[in-house]
C-alpha cells in the first residue's frame, strides 16, 4: 500500500483530531501573515517619513505680503534645503478639495478663509528641520503651529517596536502550541495503531517503514495549515487593500504584489513543513517503541 | 534458510518452557511441531521470530544468532524472509484483505506494479477469490487463517512459520491448506514449519516431527 494512501487512511480514521491539528499551524500562518502585513505597513509609513524630511509652518491669519516673504527668504538662508513651497490659502482649499473630491460633504462648507497658509519646507538632512522648528517656534506673533516630523517618526518607531515584539511573542506561542498539539496528536495516533505497527514489524517493516505515515501526515499539517493560512490572509490583506491605502493616502501601506510575497510562501511552507516533521519525528520517537 | 536452536533455554518468569533445547532445520524441511498446550509450539515460533529472546542459548537463523545482530535491522531482512500464520491471526483489522497482502508485499519492496496481480494468485491460491475485498470482520475463523496464509505465501518467501494454522478449519480445508503448503515446499523447495495437535497430518504425512515437552526430538 502507498505511504501516501496510508496516510491519508490516518487522517480520515479521526477527522476531527486531524482538523485540530490543521487549525492550529492555520492560525499560527494567519497571525504570523497579519503581523507582516501590519509591520510592513508600517515600515512604509517609516520609510515615507524618514525619506521626505519636511516641516510645516502654519502662519498665522492677516499677515501682510512682505512678513511671508521675508519668513521665505529667512527659510531660504538654512543650509540644505530641498524645496521651499507656499502654500496659499486659496492653494490649500484646491487641495483640500482635491483631496476630498469623493466626499463633497466635506468641501461644501469650507472656504480658503478658514485655511491657513503655510511653508512646507523638505530638505536633504533632517537635522536642519530641528533647527528651524526651534527659531520658528519662538516666532508666535508669525507662527500658528508647527508640524515637524520627528514626534511622528518617534511614535511611529515606538509603536512599530510594540507591535513587533508583542507579533514575536504571540506567534513563538503559536508556533509552541502548534508543536505540542502535533506532537500529543501523533502520540495518540500512534497509540491507537499499536497493533498495526506491532503487525507490520513482525512483516520485516523497520522502524523508519513504520514511522513513514506519521512523519508524512505531520508534514501534511504543516503544508496545508501554511498554505491555507497564507492564501486566506492575503486573500482577506489585498481585498482590503485600497480601502487601507486610501485610509493612509498618500503612503501605499499594503504594496502591489511583488517577488517578496512567493518567497515569503515558500518560506512559510517550509517552516510549517518543518514544524509538522519535527513534531511528528519527536512524537513517533517517543511513541514507538515496538 | 537454516534454523538453529543452540542449547536454548526459555523462562517466562519462574516457569520453564524448554531447556537446553537443541534442533536444526534445513533449507527445504518440512517440519511439524508438536506438544501438548504450553509446550512452547508458540515461543518456539516467536524465537525464531526474535518476537521473545532466549532466556539463554542462541538461536542461529540464516547463520545469524538473533539475539546478537549487531545491526538492528538485520532483524527486519530475516522476517522479510519469512511468512508466518499466526495463530490470533494477526490482520490488520481496518484494512481489507488484499490491503493487508499488499502492505506485506510494499513492507518487502516488492515491485508496485505487480502487487496487484500478485494478490489475485495468492488470494486464488487460498480460495478467496470473493472475499478479499472484505474486512478482517467480515470472515469467519477459517477464512481468516486462510487470509493469513496468502499473506504469508504472498512475499514468497524462504521459511513459512504456520502456528495452528487448521486449528480453526474444517476437515476438507485444513487438507487443503496442507496441501497448498506440501505444494510450496516441493515446488519452491520452501521451509515449512508448522505447529499442530492434529496427529491426523503427522501420521498421514512422512515429514520431519519436532515434539515439545520431552526430552527427545523424533525423526519420522
Amino acid at each position: 500500500m502507498k505511504i501516501l494512501k496510508l496516510t491519508f487512511h490516518h487522517i480520515r480514521r479521526s477527522p476531527f483530531q486531524s482538523m485540530v491539528a490543521f487549525f492550529t499551524v492555520f492560525t499560527c500562518f494567519f497571525i504570523l501573515n497579519s503581523f507582516i502585513f501590519v509591520n510592513r505597513g508600517l515600515s512604509n509609513v517609516l520609510n515615507y517619513f524618514e525619506t521626505k524630511p519636511e516641516i510645516t509652518i502654519f502662519l498665522k491669519d492677516g499677515l501682510d505680503e512682505a512678513t511671508v516673504k521675508s519668513v521665505g527668504n529667512t527659510l531660504a538662508t538654512y543650509p540644505g534645503i530641498k524645496e521651499i513651497r507656499f502654500i496659499s490659502k486659496d492653494k490649500a482649499l484646491s487641495l483640500y478639495k482635491e483631496m476630498n473630491k469623493d466626499n463633497p460633504l466635506l468641501t461644501e462648507m469650507v472656504t480658503a478663509s478658514i485655511l491657513p497658509a503655510s511653508f512646507e519646507v523638505s530638505t536633504f538632512n533632517p537635522k536642519v528641520l530641528e533647527v528651524i522648528a526651534q527659531k520658528f517656534s519662538s516666532q508666535t506673533e508669525i507662527v500658528d503651529e508647527i508640524i515637524y516630523q520627528k514626534d511622528i517618526i518617534q511614535s511611529l518607531l515606538t509603536w512599530t517596536k510594540i507591535i513587533r515584539s508583542s507579533g514575536i511573542a504571540l506567534i513563538s506561542l503559536f508556533i509552541t502550541i502548534a508543536f505540542i498539539v502535533i506532537f500529543t496528536l501523533i502520540g495518540m495516533k500512534i497509540t491507537n495503531r499499536k497493533d498495526e505497527i506491532k503487525i507490520s514489524r513482525l512483516l520485516g517493516a523497520s522502524k523508519f517503514y513504520v514511522k513513514k505515515p506519521f512523519l508524512l501526515e505531520g508534514m501534511i499539517y504543516g503544508l496545508t495549515g501554511s498554505l491555507f493560512g497564507f492564501i486566506l490572509s492575503f486573500s482577506v490583506i489585498y481585498y482590503l487593500r485600497d480601502t487601507i491605502n486610501f485610509f493612509f493616502q498618500p503612503i501605499i501601506f499594503v504594496p502591489s504584489l511583488t517577488i517578496f510575497e512567493p518567497l515569503l510562501l515558500l518560506a512559510e511552507i517550509f517552516i510549517g513543513i518543518f514544524i509538522g516533521l519535527s513534531a511528528s519525528w519527536l512524537g513517533a520517537r517517543r511513541y514507538i517503541k515496538w | 534458510m537454516e534454523i538453529v536452536f543452540d542449547k536454548v533455554t526459555k523462562n517466562y518468569g519462574p516457569i520453564n518452557v524448554f531447556r537446553d533445547l537443541e534442533l536444526k532445520i534445513d533449507p527445504g524441511d518440512f517440519v511439524f511441531i508438536t506438544g501438548a498446550s504450553g509446550s512452547g509450539k508458540t515461543t518456539l515460533i516467536k524465537l525464531i521470530l526474535n518476537q521473545i529472546k532466549p532466556s539463554s542459548g542462541d538461536v542461529m537463523v540464516d547463520g545469524k544468532a538473533l539475539n546478537h545482530l549487531k545491526n538492528k535491522n538485520e532483524i527486519d531482512k530475516i522476517r522479510r524472509k519469512i511468512g508466518v500464520v499466526f495463530q490470533d491471526y494477526q490482520l490488520i483489522t481496518d484494512l481489507t484483505i488484499e490491503e493487508n497482502i499488499g502492505l506485506s508485499l510494499d513492507i518487502i519492496g516488492y515491485p508496485s506494479g505487480k502487487i496487484a496481480s500478485r494478490i489475485d494468485e495468492v488470494i486464488k491460491m487460498v480460495k478467496l477469490q470473493h472475499r478479499h475485498f472484505l474486512f478482517p470482520s467480515q470472515l469467519s475463523g477459517g477464512e481468516l487463517q486462510r487470509a493469513c496464509l496468502a499473506r504469508a505465501l504472498s512475499i514468497e518467501p524462504e521459511v513459512i512459520l504456520a502456528d495452528e494454522p487448521t486449528g480453526n478449519l474444517d476437515p476438507a480445508n485444513a487438507w487443503n491448506l496442507i496441501k497448498i503448503l506440501q505444494e510450496i515446499n516441493e515446488k519452491y523447495k520452501t521451509t515449512i514449519i508448522m505447529t499442530t495437535h492434529n496427529m491426523d497430518f503427522i501420521e498421514s504425512l512422512d515429514k520431519k516431527v519436532i515434539k515439545l515437552g520431552k526430552k527427545e526430538h523424533e525423526n519420522s
